[in-house]
């Protein structure tokens, strides 16, 4: 029986241990597309931790968000550095210039470490060189920072005295049987209206710097159009289901957004486009469909004498259920925008 | 009259009118500079409403959604709110009146500029009237990242360079502030300010989540020596974007802040609660210092703005070692006037700025070349600003500083009296630099471009109304009161000194 016992606390120190040693592999990593690799594999263990937390929904969104399309974002930004990487030499040059005097303006007030210890430098990944005697003393000052932190969190007190029961209570209320998606969408609907929000404004930051690389219409590759082909359309029915599941259980339109989202960024990979005439503004319709729908359903209801964002009883199901729909749609068209980069 | 609308619906107004403006100017970008012109009318009327409120009513609480506190989010509105609320609402409308014209010869920037601006303004107004910590983070995110984006418009190396430090100091202050948030949510069950305020007890986690968004939220007001990223950024920025920046992002930042320490921290017991106001003053003063010289060696003009900036947040933390004992309360009024009149007066030196750019193609100081006479309502905007930014009667400025004097000599704290003084004289010294370089002649004349009367205008507006502000305090202080933000009633602490610059701004003209 007590083996029994261990082997739960055995998976939690194991994955513990994985967690901080790809952590810090990725960080250490020279190569930057093993980092990229490694950050992805730190995404699927992250996910199997909030799961042993019995966090499920978490799980899902930092497997389907954090290393999902997290890395493939990651992946897609190393492809155009390794491109650009050969033109902008003089420019680069110039940045690491920039840098340096950034780096020596952050050493100043640590008059001691003159930047005569370069022979003992090392090089980092930005290419700028810092002394061995600067890092440590570097660490050693962050080093305070997260001991302070590490003992005030080993001081909190459990149980905390969190918001769970109240929710528990209101569910019935809420329109939706899974408190997770009580509390997104009905409870903190205010918050999640703005994230929507920030996740559009993200697209709009990187349209407003540059158009989107030319792709040519490269030689397909058989086995990836065929595959895609094939799951596209899985997963636009898995999205669909996690749209639907996220009523009562586990899921939603974040993770099923994320899901539509990859589907999108599979048919790219496969030499899909998106037609020139869909690209103007029924493409940004799409974009901007969630935010509106939701924030146009929270003011009508305000013409009822409802509270903004108050649905009226009865209406609560059926009008989450819409949000969640365009959210999906805007969320999945926003990732899969963000992953070709640059306006259209 | 009755009024035509509850003041719930004049917040879910200010929050929703730039969000949705946002949206359509982005899927309709040709018609964006009605769109926003409109937007910032109707934010503007909002924000009348509102105050109207305020003053007839009383302090706004509502629940969005019908979910009281804890369980959903609430807004709020007092007086604190009140007046940044009225001061984004005026910056707002004056740098979307000089956009379209600065903007029309750039139509790309123009097409991402509304839906970022308007994106800015959705965060600022949100801020203003947020009462949860969550909820606040969320508009953090918003404001940072639609800042950091403006910040990049024009697409130039530096300005892409000093966006991407900008974005990484504004990240790494939202995890700063989040991690607080998230303590203080552990330890006390709740994100709601007011029920925090009740719950908390001084101890690890309060100091602890105390020190992480303290921390967080200087970096994102750049007070000195966080203020590294804030020069570049608002130097290379377009010059409307550098006036929101400068006279709005920080305050935003700064509010919080303030918020933070009235309402959760600032009647702690213990060390850190006592010490922390001395260490911000201390900064304070050093920002004073360390901007104004700076901004005094600057051979560019908009350079020279933007560490006045620097200089002028330092102001801001003057207030800190003020308050707290009897008839300090007095230091809060006083920064909150400053940071005003900084508002207006700061808008309008960048636009001014922007002016000259367009006029004389560039913006080095010692080649103005007699653009005081070519160019002499962008000009009297600058000077005019300049006036505010030295303290000097009758503008807002100068109330600001007198209080802030007023609440230094009382308490016998010559220190901070002497570094208001000397930033104002600094001040002056900069300020005239530009004014002496923009009456002499070079010896090689330069061709000036014409500036539309749209550019110049919207500055000198807002020029005069950092100027007019010195007039407005008997209506000011009545606003400001909504709510008592600054738990001591008014009455008990000041009405002398409030009395006294009352009769001074009168007797200036």
């Amino acid at each position: 029986m007590a083996s029994l016992n261990l082997l739960p606390l055995a998976i939690d120190l194991v994955l513990a241990l994985t967690l901080l040693w790809l952590a810090w592999r990725a960080l250490s990593s020279p190569d930057l597309f093993r980092a990229v690799v490694l950050f992805i594999a730190l995404g699927l263990v992250l996910g199997l931790v909030w799961v042993r937390l019995d966090a499920v929904d978490i799980a899902l969104a930092e497997i389907a968000l954090g290393a999902g399309v997290t890395g493939a974002l990651l992946l897609a930004a190393l492809a155009k550095l390794q491109s650009a990487e050969a033109e902008t030499a003089d420019a680069s040059t110039e940045q690491e210039g920039d840098w340096q005097g950034c780096s020596q303006a952050l050493a100043e007030p640590d008059a001691k470490s003159k930047p005569t210890l370069t022979a003992s430098a090392t090089m980092d990944a930005t290419g700028s060189a810092m002394p061995i005697a600067l890092r440590i003393l570097l660490a050693l000052l962050l080093l305070v920072p997260l001991a302070g932190l590490g003992w005030v969190v080993w001081q909190l007190w459990l149980p905390a005295p969190g918001l769970t029961d109240l929710v528990a209570a209101r569910l019935e209320a809420s329109g939706v049987a899974h408190p997770v998606t009580a509390v997104l969408l009905n409870f903190r609907g205010y918050d999640t209206l703005l994230e929507l929000a920030v996740l559009l404004l993200a697209l709009l930051g990187v349209w407003s710097l540059s158009s989107a690389p030319h792709l040519g219409d490269e030689e397909q590759e058989p086995a990836l159009a065929a595959l895609s082909r094939l799951l596209a359309p899985l997963m636009i029915l898995v999205a669909a289901y996690l749209v639907w599941v996220g009523a009562h259980a586990p899921g939603g339109a974040f993770q099923a957004g994320s899901v539509l989202g990859a589907a999108g960024v599979l048919l790219r990979l496969s030499g899909w486009r998106v037609p020139p005439r869909a690209t103007g503004w029924p493409l940004r319709l799409v974009l901007v469909l969630g935010v509106v729908v939701f924030a146009c359903m929270g003011l009508v209801v305000m013409a009822f004498g409802q509270p903004l964002l108050g649905y009226p009883p009865g209406w609560a199901k059926p009008a989450l259920l819409a949000i969640e729909l365009a959210a999906t749609l805007s969320i999945g068209a926003i990732l899969a925008a963000l992953f070709i980069g640059g306006r259209p | 009259m009755p009024m035509p609308l509850s003041g719930a619906e004049w917040a879910a107004a200010l929050v929703f009118v730039p969000l949705l403006a946002a949206l359509a100017c982005f899927l309709v970008p040709r018609a964006a500079n009605w769109l926003g012109l409109l937007a910032a009318t109707l934010i503007l009327f909002a924000t009348l409403g509102l105050v109207r409120g305020l003053l007839g009513d009383g302090p706004l609480r509502v629940a969005v959604g019908a979910w009281a506190a804890p369980l959903g989010i609430d807004l709020v509105a007092d007086g604190l709110s009140a007046v940044l609320l009225l001061m984004t609402a005026l910056v707002g409308l004056g740098v979307s009146a000089f956009a379209p014209a600065y903007f029309a010869e750039h139509s790309e920037q123009r097409r991402w500029f509304w839906p970022l601006w308007l994106l800015l303004w959705t965060a600022l107004n949100g801020l203003y009237l947020a009462a949860d910590l969550f909820n606040l983070y969320v508009m953090l995110e918003l404001l940072g990242l639609s800042a950091a984006a403006l910040t990049a418009l024009s697409g130039s190396a530096t300005a892409l360079n000093a966006a991407m430090r900008y974005l990484f100091v504004s990240l790494l202050g939202s995890a700063a502030y989040l991690l607080g948030v998230a303590l203080l949510y552990h330890g006390y069950g709740t994100v709601d300010m007011v029920l925090l305020g009740e719950r908390l007890e001084a101890g690890a986690v309060a100091s602890a989540a105390l020190l992480a968004m303290v921390a967080g939220l200087l970096l994102k007001t750049a007070l000195w020596p966080f203020h590294f990223w804030l020069a570049p950024a608002h130097g290379s920025a377009p010059a409307p974007v550098s006036a929101l920046l400068s006279a709005l992002v920080i305050k935003a930042s700064f509010y919080l802040l303030l918020r933070l320490w009235l309402a959760l921290f600032s009647g702690l017991a213990g060390l850190l609660p006592t010490l922390l106001p001395e260490l911000l003053g201390l900064l304070g003063a050093a920002a004073i210092l360390w901007g104004s010289v700076q901004a005094l060696r600057q051979r560019r003009l908009k350079l020279l703005i933007a560490y006045s900036t620097v200089a002028q947040v330092g102001y801001l933390f003057l207030a800190f070692p003020l308050t707290g004992v009897q008839a300090g309360e007095i230091a809060w009024r006083a920064v909150l006037y400053l940071a005003l009149a900084h508002g207006l007066a700061k808008a309008a030196m960048f636009l001014s700025a922007g002016g000259l750019l367009r006029f004389a193609g560039h913006d080095r100081i010692a080649d103005l070349d007699r653009a005081a006479q070519r160019l002499p309502l962008t000009l009297t905007a600058f000077v005019l600003g300049g006036v505010s930014i030295m303290g000097l009667p009758p503008s807002g400025g100068f109330i600001g500083k007198w209080l802030l004097l007023e609440a230094a000599f009382t308490q016998g704290r010559w220190g901070l009296a002497l570094v208001v003084l000397v930033g104002g004289i600094l001040a002056a010294g900069y300020v005239f630099k530009v004014i002496g370089y923009a009456f002499t002649a070079t010896k090689i004349a330069q061709e000036g471009e014409a500036v539309p009367l749209a550019m110049q205008w919207s500055a000198l507006l807002l020029a005069f109304g950092a100027i007019l502000l010195g007039f407005a305090a008997p209506w000011f202080w009545p606003l400001l009161e909504v709510g008592a933000p600054f738990a001591a009633p008014l009455a008990e602490i000041g009405t002398e000194a409030i009395a006294e610059v009352g009769a001074v701004s009168e007797a200036a003209p």
